[in-house]
């Protein structure tokens, strides 16, 4: 640890933030001491993403103070911020598609280093960096053809260089599996040891309650204080959250689940081969959960079955009759729904409102038959979801990219759950949600099932499909390993198929 | 969010983000006032008559050009298509009945349009590509077709189109009235048609616009094919204007309409642009050629003050999104 008068190593106070006439941020503060795990936690649109942005320098702050070892630093932009030694990993994946892993990760290094670069250097280094964080990429690869597992590990190792002081962490485990979660906890607790300060923000708390030594929660913009974890409990850190107990995370299931099945798939084969001989079926009310490790082949599955991607072999089968989705267009057609774990590139409309978000699949039921639209209706559809998800928006007329991460995920929600569907493939329900709009979630989805609707969740969130799911399938390597009802649901049990071991 | 223009205009700085946001509107009105105070004639029917006229023919490819633009693509063909068109359209003029030359004309447009919506859409062409392709192509049909001579309307159907095309109804040249028909349609297509939704969509996120089942093939090469009719539309226009059929009209409109449609703030990224604005950004560009001629300043001085304005006015577009 290096020397410093200092007793933190960042100190923000006062700190305020306003977007236009929307305050954001009221006086916060955050002080965060020399190697140590800070949890930064509070609801969606609580304000964390924008309190480390002002941090990092992408964000300008109103008011306040912001000191990194004692010094005031006002960062302009994020290279201010690197030059400092503070790197972010952002909630938002950021990295250049078209360009090598190894690229990415020095991307912004680049300018500074000398003119001509040095390829095989470059892919060496940036090989041995992902290598000691545990995980299994090739760094010549094109970052489009990586999984979103394994972008998110780029986007980690891009924070990573020699000068970094100080890491913030916005939502990094999202789209982990325990196991990555395990590896990066590991790295997390070695840089701490080397003294690094980082900042994790994350809605499961489970997680921050195994690696934090302090949290801070925000509520609406306002920090209601600081607290060594050994001081808190999950329920203690609720209650700062939300204002209120939060008594049943997971709805009761008492649908009655109808006989046959819905939707069926046989011996489904991609033609890469990715997965194969995959077969399952789901009944109307039932809520199929699909767990397994990152890369398992549970989002090229239903991609697969959705019309993305080539296939090779099997049937699907939608009320007895076989069907064929040779596009998502066809998919729709049937009424078969698809929410992607991507909720950046494929999931929502970044540039466009709330409302033109969420009408683009309900086009049949807001329009006459010459495709002008009934606009309040439209409205009236918009406004009705917004309230039942709770979407913290000034207006339905707000752009999504201005909505924080967790809202952003229940547009993309939204836009699937408030249609007739058949069956709805859910994938990473509630990547990035809070607790308390985790619960909304899982009404809904129950609220869906009851119509009649087949529901198949994929997540890697192990409280989550056990908590909703009736019965849960296992990937492992392209096909599913093992199947497990609901008395039989266990963590151990889905890791022991998902590592393609039986269960005892 | 739902600020009243009041409201805007009374907060801190208020007046100055007004204009920033509305600034294509802010440009037209100071130039507007601006020509009114350094030209008399600026204000006379005929004048105001005259420039009407001449921004008709590519006001109407520039909203073919906007729906294209929207989409996230690029037309670069309209302008060698005016010409191939004008030219047909004269042959067909002087041998078929008129509302036969008129239909044929434009389904043509269509069908050229389709091709570079084929390229696009199916075969995974970059628009910027193929529709250069088609732009050459065109250009050189249209001198084949008319042995690289203008071609005159002889016939009564080409003389009432002249009549047509130089004469006014209550007022406004009778090309401004298609212009303007033109417009209000895409308006309401894009406002409160399915139409623009998906293709607003589309143009913002396409695999996101795949993904929610939209026919995102079908919508990118539709969009060509109607700025091939679009085209075809302007080529009957400019082609009764003048009473000819040339292979040298429309040398370089389709810069213009690219023009007008980013002056009216859309994004050549997609997802942003509005039929109104493109409409305001037609008018600039024709305003500035018009005063600039009434000030007797020659050809060469005026590219370049154009291009300073379009400069300008993108630089005050990237302030709005601040
Ligand atoms: N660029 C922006 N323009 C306008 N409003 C914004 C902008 N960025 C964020 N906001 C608003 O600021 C509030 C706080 O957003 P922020 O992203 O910091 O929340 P968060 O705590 O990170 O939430 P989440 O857990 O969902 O990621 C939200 O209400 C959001 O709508
Ligand atoms: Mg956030």
């Amino acid at each position: 640890m290096e020397n410093s008068e200092s007793e933190y190593r960042v100190e923000m106070t006062g700190i305020s933030k306003s977007f236009g006439p929307v305050s954001v941020l009221e006086g916060v503060d955050l002080r965060v001491k020399h190697g140590e795990i800070h949890a930064l936690l509070g609801e969606n649109g609580a304000g964390k993403s924008t309190l480390v942005k002002i941090l990092s320098g992408v964000h300008q702050k109103d008011g306040g103070k912001v000191l990194l070892n004692g010094k005031e630093i006002n960062p302009k932009n994020t290279h201010d911020g690197q030059v400092l030694g503070i790197s972010v990993v952002y909630q938002e994946l950021s990295l250049v598609n078209d360009l090598s892993v190894a690229e990415n990760i020095y991307l912004h290094k680049m300018g500074a280093s000398k003119f001509w670069m040095n390829w095989k250097e470059l892919i060496k280094d940036a090989q041995e960096l992902i290598d000691s964080l545990g995980f299994d990429i090739n760094a010549a690869a094109r970052v489009r053809d990586l999984s979103i597992v394994q972008k998110q590990v780029v986007e980690i190792a891009k924070a990573l260089s020699e000068d970094t002081k100080v890491l913030i962490l916005d939502e990094p485990t999202t789209v982990f599996d325990p196991n990555d979660i395990k590896k990066l906890f590991e790295n997390l607790f070695r840089l701490k040891k080397q003294g690094i300060s980082i900042i994790y923000i994350s809605h499961h708390l489970d997680e921050v309650f195994k690696i934090a030594d302090t949290v801070t929660v925000l509520r609406d913009g306002v920090d209601t204080g600081s607290l060594p974890v050994s001081e808190t409990d999950t329920d203690g850190v609720i209650r700062l959250m939300i204002g209120r107990d939060l008594k049943d995370l997971f709805p009761v299931r008492d649908i009655e689940i109808g006989k046959e099945p819905i939707f069926e798939v046989k011996n489904l084969t991609a033609r890469d081969n990715l997965v194969h001989d995959v077969s399952f079926s789901v009944r109307p009310g039932e809520v199929l959960g699909i767990a397994g490790l990152g890369g398992s082949g549970r989002t090229e599955t239903a991609k697969l079955i959705f019309g993305v991607g080539k296939k090779q072999s099997g049937t699907i089968i939608l009320n007895g009759k076989e069907i064929k989705t040779k596009s998502p267009v066809d998919a729709v057609g049937f009424e078969i729904g698809f929410v992607s774990e991507d909720r950046k590139e494929e999931g929502v409309f970044l540039p466009l409102s709330i409302r033109r978000n969420i009408s683009v699949t309900s086009f049949k039921s807001i329009c006459t038959n010459l495709g002008f639209l009934k606009v309040d209706k439209e409205f009236k559809n918009v406004i009705g979801l917004i309230d039942k998800l709770n979407i913290k928006a000034p207006s339905c007329e707000v752009d999504v990219k201005n909505l924080s991460g967790g809202n952003q995920q229940k547009v993309a929600l939204a836009k699937w759950l408030s249609i007739d569907s058949k069956v709805i493939i859910i994938d990473e329900p509630t990547r990035g949600v809070d607790v308390g709009a985790k619960v909304e979630i899982y009404n809904l989805i129950n609220e869906v099932a009851k119509k009649g609707v087949g529901i198949v969740v994929i997540s890697s969130d192990m409280p989550e499909i056990m908590g909703i799911s009736d019965r849960i399938l296992v990937m492992h390597q392209g096909t599913f390993y093992g199947e497990l009802q609901k008395e039989q649901f266990s963590e151990e049990n889905i890791l022991r198929y998902s590592i393609g071991e039986p269960i005892k | 969010m739902a600020l009243t223009i009041k409201q805007q205009l009374s907060s801190p700085g208020g007046i100055l983000k007004f204009l920033i946001k509305y600034n294509t509107i802010f440009i037209f009105i100071v130039l507007v006032i601006f020509s009114a105070l350094i030209s008399d004639v600026f204000f006379t029917s005929a004048n105001l008559t005259n420039l009407l006229k001449q921004v008709s023919g590519i006001g109407i490819i520039s909203i073919g050009m906007l729906i294209v633009i929207l989409t996230g693509g690029i037309d670069l063909s309209v302008g060698s298509l005016v010409a191939l068109l004008a030219v047909i359209f004269a042959l067909l003029v002087n041998t078929v009945i008129l509302p036969v030359a008129i239909l044929l004309t434009i389904i043509i447009g269509f069908s050229i349009g389709s091709v570079s919506g084929y390229l696009v859409a199916f075969q995974k062409m970059a628009p910027f590509i193929a529709t250069l392709a088609l732009m050459t192509i065109a250009r050189g049909l249209g001198f084949i077709y008319s042995k690289g001579s203008p071609i005159t309307f002889k016939s009564p159907g080409g003389e009432f189109m002249a009549d047509f095309a130089n004469n006014s109804t209550i007022g406004i040249p009778n090309i401004a009235i298609v212009f303007l028909i033109i417009v209000v349609l895409a308006m309401v297509m894009l406002r409160y048609n399915v139409f623009g939704r998906l293709i607003i969509a589309l143009g913002s996120n396409e695999e996101a616009s795949r993904l929610s089942g939209i026919k995102v093939n079908k919508y990118k090469f539709l969009v060509y094919a109607i700025s091939g009719a679009l085209a075809a539309t302007a080529a009957i226009i400019v082609a009764s204007r003048t009473n000819l059929g040339s292979p040298n009209m429309g040398m370089a409109w389709e810069l213009d309409a690219i023009a007008a449609v980013v002056i009216g703030g859309a994004s050549l990224n997609g997802g942003k642009g509005t039929a109104i604005n493109t409409l305001i950004g037609v008018l600039i560009l024709g305003l500035i050629g018009n005063i600039l001629n009434l000030l007797n300043v020659p050809s060469y001085p005026q590219q370049v003050v154009k291009g300073g304005i379009i400069i300008f006015a993108v630089l005050l577009q990237k302030f709005e999104s601040k």
